[in-house]
């Protein structure tokens, strides 16, 4: 959960290498391993004769992506409740962050809870949520909120706790609100870690969609999975797996670039 | 600064009896009669502050001097509203400490600069001056200005993480400075620097207190920083925090870096450490 390892950041915020090194130094060695890899599991099916719905070929996958007309649908339908899961907690977890940092109270009061929110396994809420809600949206976009919920409170919390005490004195005795401390010093300098946050709270949505998805659902990345695996159309279980994999480091690095691109600087040379 | 510099240095040798408020100057601004401080923790009490009486003159130079964990910083949080005083009382211009925080009198330097890092030197020099509500046509080109006048105005893009740690603390005195508040108090402002570089910035400081006449409020533990820069310096002693003795070198301005070799320096480093010491 911590990404914030002042080692770690001082590698990234080093001199900028040109886009020619960073395509060799960065992109091109896992592109290479993943060639090799893919190669091999090819080679291997091919050589050993293995039945495609105990393992599909690569070109097998990339064959049935293709081919697969609804993809994008299910596709579209999972990241939708997960975006809208996500988009809830990001709002209500960021605010309630911002609460609990201005009142003693609302801490006490409400932090258990965040806890709790986080211990109950989510599976054994998904059930309850269908009796209420059915078989539609909401509940799959419930269970996004409610998974993505805790690492956002917790990590805005301590991003909103961690301000440059002096900075927020300094504001103070220039009379500066509490609105205006916390929108100029609190909220930017939070950032960082609220981005960190966002970073496992979007993968954790994606996982919630499809957790509930396999529970009550006829349509979905979650769906696809659990029908092509009950068929043995594994090579069609594989597009799902690679489709979600995608979607998973594609938000992981937007919200990584995000992170990186509001820390510039500050740990490298403030936090010894 | 003329006036300053006509100053009889005759008079000026005569050291001014170390006096406590009593003889108070002509025009106070700040003023504190018998104020105390305590700090309930969990186990125990602490005293930070007893019996603080001290009045403070329009346009002053006042050092507070002493060691770590005399209260020194307490002293400048309790004149600036930002810790309430358990016993005595503390006004400013007449009024209570909230109202003159209420009207932006104080400006606030630290330490460590404390800027925020997502913002280039001239948005952190900005920041008071978006809160106080001074005119937004008019923020740029005070803090141009200001930026101007310590050789930072090359720098207004640079993020603090770019800047060296004397250029940091130039636009934490400009920040302090931007909207022109007629107090300023500084907490070892320039503790953690290098000497070189202190030495530049105190220059830097009594250029300005020359050019607009503030009340500064500066405390240290580095005695010929307090002799160097103040009118008036007011020894603390810790375990309660108290006024052990005020000294007034009344030496003459502007001082320069020969200053330090002076005689008179050197009688009042003796005197600031003897008085220390006792």
């Amino acid at each position: 959960m911590d990404a914030h390892g002042p080692r770690g950041v001082a590698i990234m915020s080093d001199a900028a290498p040109t886009i020619q090194n960073r395509l060799r130094d960065e992109i091109l060695p896992p592109l290479i391993i993943l060639a090799l890899a893919l190669g091999f599991w090819e080679l291997s099916v091919k050589i050993l004769d293995i039945p495609p719905w105990l393992l599909p070929a690569p070109s097998d996958v990339v064959d049935r992506f293709f081919k697969t007309t609804t993809l994008w649908y299910h596709t579209g339908l999972t990241v939708l409740e997960a975006l809208a899961g996500f988009a809830v907690s990001a709002v209500l977890g960021v605010s309630l962050s911002a609460g609990i940092v201005h009142s003693r109270f609302l801490e006490r009061g409400v932090f258990p809870y965040v806890i709790v929110s986080n211990a109950i396994p989510i599976i054994a809420i998904i059930p309850l949520l269908t009796i209420w809600f059915g078989f539609g949206i909401a509940p799959k976009i419930m269970i996004c909120s409610i998974i993505s919920f805790f690492p956002i409170v917790t990590n805005t919390t301590r991003g909103l706790k961690a301000t440059d005490r002096r900075i927020i004195e300094f504001m103070r005795s220039i009379n500066a609100t509490r609105l205006e401390i916390l929108l100029k010093v609190q909220l930017p300098s939070a950032l960082p870690f609220i981005f960190a946050s966002f970073k496992i709270a979007a993968s954790l949505a994606l996982v919630g969609a499809v957790v509930a998805e396999f529970y009550s659902s006829d349509r979905g990345l979650g769906y696809l999975i659990i029908t092509s695996a009950t068929q043995l159309r594994t090579d069609l279980l594989f597009v799902a797996i690679v489709v979600l994999a995608a979607l998973g480091v594609s938000s992981f690095m937007l919200f990584g670039y995000l992170e990186r691109v509001t820390t510039r600087g500050e740990r490298s040379d403030e936090t010894q | 600064m003329e006036a300053r510099r006509q100053r009889d240095p005759a008079f000026s040798e005569v050291p001014a009896p170390p006096s406590v408020a009593a003889s108070g100057p002509a025009f106070p601004c700040i003023v504190l009669d018998r104020v105390s401080l305590r700090f309930q923790s969990e186990r125990r009490r602490v005293q930070a502050l007893s019996d603080i009486s001290l009045s403070i003159a329009e346009g002053e130079f006042v050092a507070l001097l002493g060691p770590t964990g005399c209260g020194k910083s307490s002293l400048l949080r309790l004149v600036s509203d930002l810790l309430a005083p358990t016993a005595g009382t503390i006004a400013v211009r007449g009024e209570p400490a909230a109202a003159a925080r209420r009207l932006n009198q104080f400006g606030f330097v630290f330490q460590e600069p404390a800027l925020l890092s997502w913002r280039t030197t001239l948005g952190n020099v900005q920041l008071p001056l978006e809160v106080v509500g001074y005119p937004p046509e008019k923020r740029i080109a005070r803090c141009e200005e200001l930026l101007d006048s310590v050789g930072l105005l090359k720098f207004k893009d640079a993020y603090p993480h770019e800047l060296s740690g004397g250029m940091k603390q130039r636009a934490a005195m400009v920040r302090a400075l931007a909207w022109n508040p007629s107090i300023l108090l500084m907490d070892e402002p320039f503790t953690a620097l290098d000497e070189l570089t202190r030495g530049q910035l105190q220059d830097d400081l009594l250029q300005l207190w020359n050019h607009e006449r503030k009340t500064i409020l500066f405390v240290t533990h580095n005695i010929s920083e307090a002799i160097y820069l103040a009118d008036r310096i007011v020894v603390m002693s810790p375990h309660p925090g108290r006024i052990k003795t005020v000294l007034r070198p009344d030496l003459p301005r502007p001082r320069t870096d020969d200053f330090h070799e002076t005689q008179e320096f050197m009688k009042w480093t003796r005197m600031a450490r003897e008085a220390l010491r006792s």
